[in-house]
């Protein structure tokens, strides 16, 4: 018996030591890494550094505004997509599922963005931004889209706002029409019959029904906006300033340009996981609920 | 239900208030048409700017945007070709992307196979270990990470980039396989096993073959992902050479800041133009492994 059961544990490690080694070298060794370097003042070149324990999460808490600047910016962003995003992709999805033959055509332009990296689709939205609004607000009687969306803060939010939505809306749209496609066609048609308006058997019915894919696409939406890079790399850079610094560029700018503060961008990277943790687990624990009731 | 039925019938034959909510239906299905294609229009937009851009010359660009250009500038394609140099980045993409997937898949089919297969506390410790890395940004890894890939010597090198993206990705493709792999039937693996089967044969023969549904899953999620992802090729991809293709397309813009934007815009078409063909050929697949990777991841 006891044979047997160490054959088993060989047999088990064997299929799993190629997947694990190269998760423990490329992720979890970095992880912990992590959490080590956070406690250090480590500028990634020097051999030598110290252990300084808890300062550079004091440093980023007392003495660093431009890191709290940023994270508010980002938790804008994040409100704004959670609410808009699933929105648009839900009002998308219905519209589309009440389409018959051209439902496969609409679906695939919609997810088409999605395809493209958003590195791709901020530089091709510059273009609009900068040179296509400006053309058209001149020729046309639409002369308030002419503003400086890149280059004033009070719209740079927006722009990226914009492209963000452009590339994402698409995924969860499928995900919704997916969903919508579950929801049996006699409960609607019940409904209807009892006499309930379009709105009533969408909110009555049909939302209930979904309630599973919404919190998936909450999941989805809270972490993809929480980490946002390339749309803000390719389209302001984060500027004008560090207007549009969002957390992910704060890090990366603290690590690996000229401060080269490996250990302090650790510390930063560290309250990331654990904002982005708390509030996906918060989000999880309430829809869960919420569908248990539903 | 049947009466149900009956009266529904009945009413949509004839009487004045049927007739009237037909006609709200019609009125409702072409407002909702009308705001689809609006909406699809806005989402094409920047993508036909581009190319129509693309194919004029600077000063007939700046003179009207929207126009249909004069004559197609297809040199400015010809520039971009060799400015982000096509087919050498085109090739380090497809090596990044080729290394990942294939350690990808077979690494976790393996582990996600065994591990769905084994019960017992060392099972299910060497599951949660993978699963729980799902819940950490990318960003509270890059900066060790990057660390690492010096030391392992693995930077600048596209195929120590795909790599890292077998790290980096193997934990969901195990959870997806782990679950599909609870559809399998085990009598298969105990027939098999009789006959004198190895495990490893077991495996790659039977089994493997039997996850293709998964499999194809889990090749669009990560190919999806290892192509269009940035920061990670930004951070370990340091010579030109070795570029992917949005590195190339993002250096070009460096050089050129917003100046020559019909060459720009050859080049943006260019590097997304690979995986607009593939998915308009491959839609309906790629649109089914997003949806079952996002319903069970």
């Amino acid at each position: 018996m006891i044979h047997q059961g160490r054959k088993k544990i060989i047999s088990l490690l064997a299929f799993v030591f190629p997947a694990l080694l190269c998760y423990v070298v490329f992720f979890l060794a970095p992880a912990f890494g992590g959490v080590w370097y956070s406690l250090t003042d480590w500028n990634g070149l020097n051999p030598n550094y110290s252990f300084v324990g808890l300062a550079n999460y004091v440093e980023v808490f007392k003495q660093d505004p431009v890191f709290w600047d940023s994270l508010w910016f980002t938790l804008k962003f994040v409100i704004f997509m959670v609410i808009l995003q699933n929105a648009l992709a839900i009002l998308l999805a219905v519209f589309i599922e009440s389409k018959g033959r051209s439902k496969v055509w609409f679906r695939t332009i919609f997810f088409m963005p999605n395809m493209i990296s958003m590195i791709i689709g901020g530089f091709m939205w510059m273009f609009i931004f900068t040179k296509v609004l400006p053309y058209i607000a001149e020729h046309t009687f639409l002369t308030f889209i002419d503003q400086s969306w890149i280059g004033d803060p009070a719209y740079s939010f927006f722009s990226i706002l914009i492209v963000s939505l452009w590339g994402g809306v698409g995924y969860l749209m499928v995900i919704y029409i997916a969903a919508l496609q579950g929801v049996p066609k006699t409960l609607k048609e019940a409904a209807e019959i009892d006499g309930a308006s379009g709105v009533q058997v969408f909110k009555n019915v049909t939302l209930p029904m979904i309630f599973p894919a919404l919190t998936i696409g909450l999941f989805v939406t809270l972490n993809n906006s929480f980490k946002v890079f390339d749309a803000v790399f390719s389209l302001t850079g984060g500027g004008p300033g560090r207007a549009t610094q969002v957390i992910a560029l704060n890090i990366y700018e603290e690590a690996f340009s000229m401060t080269s503060r490996y250990g302090y961008a650790s510390a930063k990277a560290m309250i990331l996981f654990l904002v982005v943790f708390i509030i996906t687990m918060i989000q999880l624990r309430i829809m869960k609920k919420r569908e248990v009731e539903a | 239900m049947s009466t149900i039925r009956a009266n529904a019938n009945s009413a949509s034959l004839g009487s004045p208030e049927s007739s009237h909510y037909l006609r709200k239906v019609k009125f409702g299905s072409i407002l909702t048409f009308i705001f689809l294609v609006v909406a699809a229009a806005f989402t094409l937009f920047p993508i036909y700017m581009g190319l129509l851009n693309s194919l004029k010359t600077e000063g007939e660009m700046l003179n009207n945007i929207l126009a249909w250009p004069k004559t197609f500038q297809f040199s400015n394609y010809r520039d971009a070709f060799n400015k982000i140099n096509f087919l050498q980045s085109l090739w380090n993409t497809g090596v990044v992307v080729i290394v990942g997937l294939a350690g990808i898949i077979i690494f976790a089919s393996m582990a996600g196979y065994k591990l769905s297969r084994t019960s017992g506390k060392l099972s299910s410790v060497l599951f949660s270990l993978f699963v729980m890395s799902m819940l950490v940004p990318f960003h509270s890894v890059m900066i060790t990470l990057n660390k690492i890939a010096k030391v392992l010597s693995l930077q600048g090198s596209t195929i120590g980039l795909g790599l890292i993206y077998i790290g980096l990705g193997v934990s969901m493709a195990i959870f997806l396989y782990h679950g599909f792999v609870k559809s399998v039937p085990r009598e298969l693996d105990e027939a098999a096993v009789i006959d004198g089967c190895g495990e490893v044969r077991l495996f790659f023969k039977i089994i493997f073959p039997l996850l293709l549904p998964i499999t194809a899953t889990i090749a669009i999620l990560n190919a999806l992902w290892m192509w269009n992802d940035f920061l990670l090729p930004l951070l370990m991809l340091t010579d030109s050479d070795h570029y992917t293709l949005l590195l190339s397309t993002n250096m070009l813009f460096g050089q050129y800041g917003n100046n020559d934007w019909s060459a720009i815009l050859a080049s943006l078409i260019l590097a997304m133009l690979p995986v607009i063909i593939l998915y308009l050929l491959l839609q309906k697949y790629i649109l089914n492994g997003v949806v079952d990777g996002a319903v069970k991841g």
